[in-house]
This record gives C-alpha cells, structure tokens and sequence, in this order.
C-alpha cells in the first residue's frame, strides 16, 4: 500500500471518529437547546400570567391562560424556586404521545400564594432532526474524505518526490559503477538524513567493492607468476637424472601445482566476469560454434569410446559474446564427456530457441541446486576442480540466458534457453 | 637463435634461461620496460617474450613501441592475464603470439618455433627426426618415405615431440599443447596416454622404432639420448 493511502486511510477513520463525536454533541446540544427554548417561553407566559393575577382583573378568557393552571396554595410560606417537569404524555390536542414540558412557578399576590404552572409540547429533533443531521454528517465526511484523496495524492507527490528520487537513485545503483548515487537534495529534513546515510553507506560499500576486486583480481594474477616460476624449475629438475621415488614426488608436486593453476585461472575468470559489462546485439553464430565445438571434443570422447548424436540445424543466432561463448561450451562439453560413463551417449539438439545437451553418467552425489555453486562437485570421485558450472551460469546470466541442469533415468540433462532477443539480429 | 626475455621475475627468467641454453639459443634478459627498451634500440633479436606486468611500465605499450619502431623480431606475450583477457580486450593486438603464465617451457619452446618457421619462408617447411619426416605444410608425417596414417591429434602430438626432443615432457604439458585452452579438464592426461599409445603403434606398425619412452608416473621423452 502506498505510504499516503495510509495515510488518508487513518485519516479517514480519525475523521469518522470525530464526526461521530461531533454529530453526537449537536444532537444532544440541539435536544437541550429545544426544551430550554420552550422552559424560556413558558417563563414569559408564566409572567405574563403573574402580571393578569396581579392587576386584581380578571383575565379568565385571555388566550395567555389558556394552558396555564393557576392554583391557590394554602400557606404562603417561604417564597420556591420555580419547578421544572419534563415528561412523555399523550397530548390530545396533537394526538401523539409527545414530550410535555411543564413549568411551576409561584407567587404570592396581596397576601394570597399562587402556583403557576404552564405547559407545552416539545417536538423533539429524535424525530425529524435526526435524518437531517445524518445527512449533514455523511456528506460532510464524503466531501472531506474525497478532498483528503485528491489532496493527498497532490501534496504526497510533492512532499515525496525527493523520496521517490532517492529509491529511483537506490534502484539503478550498481556496486560496480563508477560514479557515487545519484541523490536529490530536499528541504526535508529527514530525507536529507537518509539521503546522507545513504551517500556515506554507497561510497564506503563501492570503496570496499573496489578494494576486494581489485585485491582478488591482483592476488590471482600475482600467484601466477610464482607459481610460473615453480612449474619452471620442477620441469628443469625433471630433465636431470632422478630416481623414480624422486621423479613420483616431483609427480605429485607438480600435478598440485597444476590443480592450483586451473583453481587460480578459473576463479580470475569469474571474478572478470562478474566485472564484465557485456555488449549488447552481439550476436554469434551459435550452430556454427557447437559444431565447431563438438568437433574439437570429439576425439576426446572417441577415446571413452562415447556416441555423440547431434541435431544442429544452421544459421542459430544467439546473444553472446563469442569468446564467451566458446568458455560456456567447452565447459558444457567437457562436463558432458567427463560426468559420463564408458560407451556412454551424448545428445547434443540445438533449436532456435535453446540448446539441450545429455549425457548418460551416474547420478550426482550433490543436490541438483547446489551444482551451479563453487566448488560444487556432482562427484567427488572426480578429479575436476568443481568451477565449471559456476562460470557457465555466471556467462548466461550476462546475456539473460536461462541454464537448468536436471537428471533423470541414467541421464544428464542440461539446458541453456535463450532470452529472447530484445532487438531483432540485423 | 637469439632471445630477448623481458620479464621482472628473475627466478623465472633464469629458469627460462636455462632452459634455453641446453637448446643452444642466445638468450639475454631484461628485468625493466626501460633495459627492454634499451636492448631492443641496440640489438637485434629474433623473439621478444614479453611480460605485460613490469615494475616501470607495462608491457604492452613496448609492443606498440617495438611496432612503431619496426622491430623485426617476433614478439610472443608472456602474462598472468588468461587467455579470455586477450580475446575481449584485445591486448594481444601486433604480437606474434601469447602464453598464459604458468605455462610449461616445451609449450613456449615449440611455440617459438612455430613463429620462426612462419616467418621464415625461405626455410624448409620439412621437419626432419632421424628416420621421420615431416610435412608442416601439408601436415603429413612419414617414415622412410611411408606415410602415417596420423589424426591431426597425432600429428601435432609427435611434432611437439620432436620439437622438444630429449627432454622429459609431462603429460599436463602435452594435453595443454594439444586442447589448449579448450579443457580444463584435469582428467584430459589420460587422453595422452591414449594418444601416445596409439601414436606409437602407428609409428612401428609402419616399419619404425618406438622412440617415445614412458617416465614412469610423470609423462614421456621423446628420446634422442641413445642417438
């Protein structure tokens, strides 16, 4: 949910709230305005009543006494304070049981204490109000709540648009790139915050990104040379004259050394592709170099005695850099010879949209997923350094290639889907 | 023949040494882009191995230098950098040839001598090892004038051993010169032993001696010992 749906949404209910309390204090303050109105009235009638007892005259058929009862009290005594009664009772003249209202008050005239007690009906807003100021209520809050939309919206887009930069700055950061985020500055304070804990965050992950490349492409390409020279000197000692314990230590050293070199050589490819910036619209020529491929392994798997079955029709292209490609299928084919049993199969079918390629073998002693990591190895037995299939996905992964690798009933199954091209191979 | 090597390393550079002098080649070094730089002015050589690394400046503005200044020599890349590097950046532009380091010396050997021969016409395209001749042009191996049936494998395999004849080749150094960056496949050493055996059939199937003998565990010499 967006952050000012939120709020328009607390608002709303904030404003509900509100109303609701709002509508209930001017339904009580009008039912009370109502009764005191009329209390008011009834005093002046009272008066006017007193005013007719006092003058000694008499008023008996004067509308004014109408609904007044006048009653001569027994004893003067100490002067009361005027009585109020208010009550339900069915009033014939509007045949409807309605709220009476009746007002005592009393005074004494030459000597003689009288009561005077006035009455009248009170419609009460229960009734007729109350619909009404539903009403008021109801368009009053649909009219504040369409207000709070459009206006959230308006001011959401302006107070939020630096925000909204920075996430758009944050999304289209790379750790690789050169230059820092792109950031808005803004007059609001907390996103000024972010905005420099963001910044100071980015330069400090791209300087330690730099450092760690820098270190792991300067360490490979620095073993390289010692390890160069060590090979030299073990190809020199092997030259002269040894005893066979001797020649099988050298042996072992120097097949190690050669682990370690393909070990070096394999992770400085990795680390060079994960810095690598492909081009895009390059196209190869895909069937072309699977053929070629398959050509340059094929003596390989003649000597494991394995029938290579190929559908590769002409003229697939495919977005790949060619080198690249050239490392993602030898990979892919040396694995297929090598994972393979003697007088195996390998099926190479090669369509305009992916590339799938089986091989028998014995099933991997490792989770499937986990084969595409480093140093993950279907078979320990083996003696391969277990990076190859890591420098395949990373190589696909650069070009939107999709590779899956499944097996099922004595055979290997790799698949390499090609993205579709986003622009047509001119 | 005469080497320049230009490399800062110097216990690889005496190594290669060395190994150059049992092949009687004159082999000089220089450890700087400026004593490379110097010798190159001065002399003449007829290959340039060349590090791309060097403590004071980098090899490949050299082999521009070296090219504006039509220095004849043929100039193979000697760098850490993989064989990929080249291809996507293009680094190698105007050398004659590039090794990835660690590379074992027989490979850079025989690569010397394949430069040499291209750009050398005038020299005989025939290979010749006692009763063995062979063809670089056309690829053709012979014994006493009879022909080996040879796979390009094959062939490649025993030019590689006469190139480096005497000398104890292993089998990691035969399967790089033969797949060459194509495998990283460890196991790729068995294939030699596949192909040498099969090599050796043919070459004493057609009349001739087994001149390839086995270092027992390491790889094979091509021997010119017990000439």
């Amino acid at each position: 949910m967006k952050l000012n749906y939120r709020y328009t949404l607390a608002y709303a209910f904030i404003t509900f709230f509100v109303l609701s309390i709002g509508f209930a204090i001017v339904y009580a303050a009008l039912s009370r305005s109502v009764t005191q109105a009329t209390i008011g009235q009834l005093a002046h009638l009272n008066e006017v009543v007193a005013g007719q007892l006092r003058s000694g005259r008499d008023y008996s058929a004067h509308p004014a006494q109408a609904n007044v009862r006048i009653s001569r009290l027994a004893a003067p005594g100490p002067p009361l304070a005027r009585t109020v009664q208010v009550r339900y009772e069915w009033d014939a003249t509007l045949q409807a049981q309605v709220e009476v209202v009746r007002l005592t008050t009393y005074l004494v005239v030459r000597g003689q204490a009288y009561g005077l007690t006035s009455k009248a009906a009170v419609v009460k807003p229960a009734d007729t109000y109350f619909t009404g100021l539903v009403l008021v209520f109801a368009w009053t809050f649909v009219f504040l709540i369409a207000l709070v939309i459009i206006l959230s919206e308006v001011i959401s887009w302006h107070i939020l648009k630096p925000f909204n930069t920075t996430l758009r700055g944050i999304e289209l950061f790379q750790l690789g790139q050169k230059s820092n985020i792109a950031l808005a500055s803004s007059r609001t304070r907390e996103f000024n915050v972010l905005n420099e804990f963001l910044a100071k965050m980015t330069t400090r992950a791209q300087r330690d990104y730099q450092g760690l490349k820098e270190f792991s492409e300067n360490a490979s390409h620095e073993l390289q040379t010692p390890i160069a020279s060590m090979k030299a000197k073990l190809e020199l000692l092997m030259d002269s004259e040894l005893s066979e314990k001797q020649l099988t230590w050298l042996t072992t050293m120097h097949d190690e050394l050669e682990r370690l070199t393909k070990i070096n050589h394999s992770l400085t490819l990795l680390a060079r592709l994960e810095h690598y910036e492909s081009r895009p619209n390059t196209f190869v020529n895909f069937s072309q170099l699977v053929s070629a491929t398959e050509a340059t392994f094929a003596d390989l798997a003649e000597m494991k005695g394995l029938s290579i079955r190929q559908q590769v029709p002409p003229g697939v292209q495919v977005l790949f850099d060619e080198s690249l490609a050239q490392v993602l299928l030898n990979n892919l084919f040396s694995n297929a010879i090598r994972h393979n049993q003697l007088a195996g199969e390998i099926n190479i079918e090669l369509t305009p949209t992916a590339l799938v390629l089986q091989n028998t073998g014995q099933a991997p002693t490792a989770p499937v997923a986990e084969l595409f990591g480093r140093f993950k190895k279907g078979n320990a037995a083996l003696d391969s350094i277990g990076i190859g299939l890591a420098i395949v996905k990373r190589i696909s992964e650069l070009y939107g290639h999709r590779i899956s690798y499944d097996y099922a009933e004595g055979w290997h199954r790799v698949q390499l889907t090609f993205a579709a091209p986003a622009e047509e191979a001119s | 023949m005469k080497i320049l090597l230009v490399e800062d390393h110097s216990e690889l550079a005496k190594s290669i040494v060395s190994y150059f002098v049992q092949e009687h080649y004159i082999c000089e070094v220089a450890t700087t882009f400026a004593k490379a730089r110097e010798k190159l002015e001065l002399f003449k050589y007829d290959v340039v191995l060349l590090d791309i690394m060097l403590p004071d400046g980098n090899g490949i503005d050299l082999l521009k230098l070296a090219r504006q200044d039509k220095v004849e020599s043929s100039i193979i890349i000697i760098s850490a950098h993989n064989a990929l590097d080249f291809k996507l950046t293009g680094l190698s532009e105007g050398a004659d040839d590039y090794i990835t380091k660690p590379f074992p010396l027989p490979e850079l050997h025989a690569r010397i001598k394949a430069i040499m021969r291209r750009r050398s016409p005038q020299q005989t395209n025939l290979l010749t090892y006692k009763d063995i001749t062979a063809n670089l042009e056309s690829m053709e191996c012979r014994i006493n004038g009879k022909l080996l049936p040879l796979t390009r494998k094959e062939t490649s395999l025993l030019l590689y051993l006469i190139n480096n004849k005497g000398r104890m080749l292993t089998r990691q150094a035969i399967a790089a010169h033969l797949w060459g960056d194509y495998t990283d496949n460890l196991d790729s050493v068995d294939f030699v032993y596949q192909h040498v055996k099969n090599l050796r059939k043919k070459i004493t199937d057609a009349g001739g001696q087994n001149y390839i003998s086995t270092v027992y565990g390491l790889g094979y010499k091509f021997d010119a010992a017990d000439a």
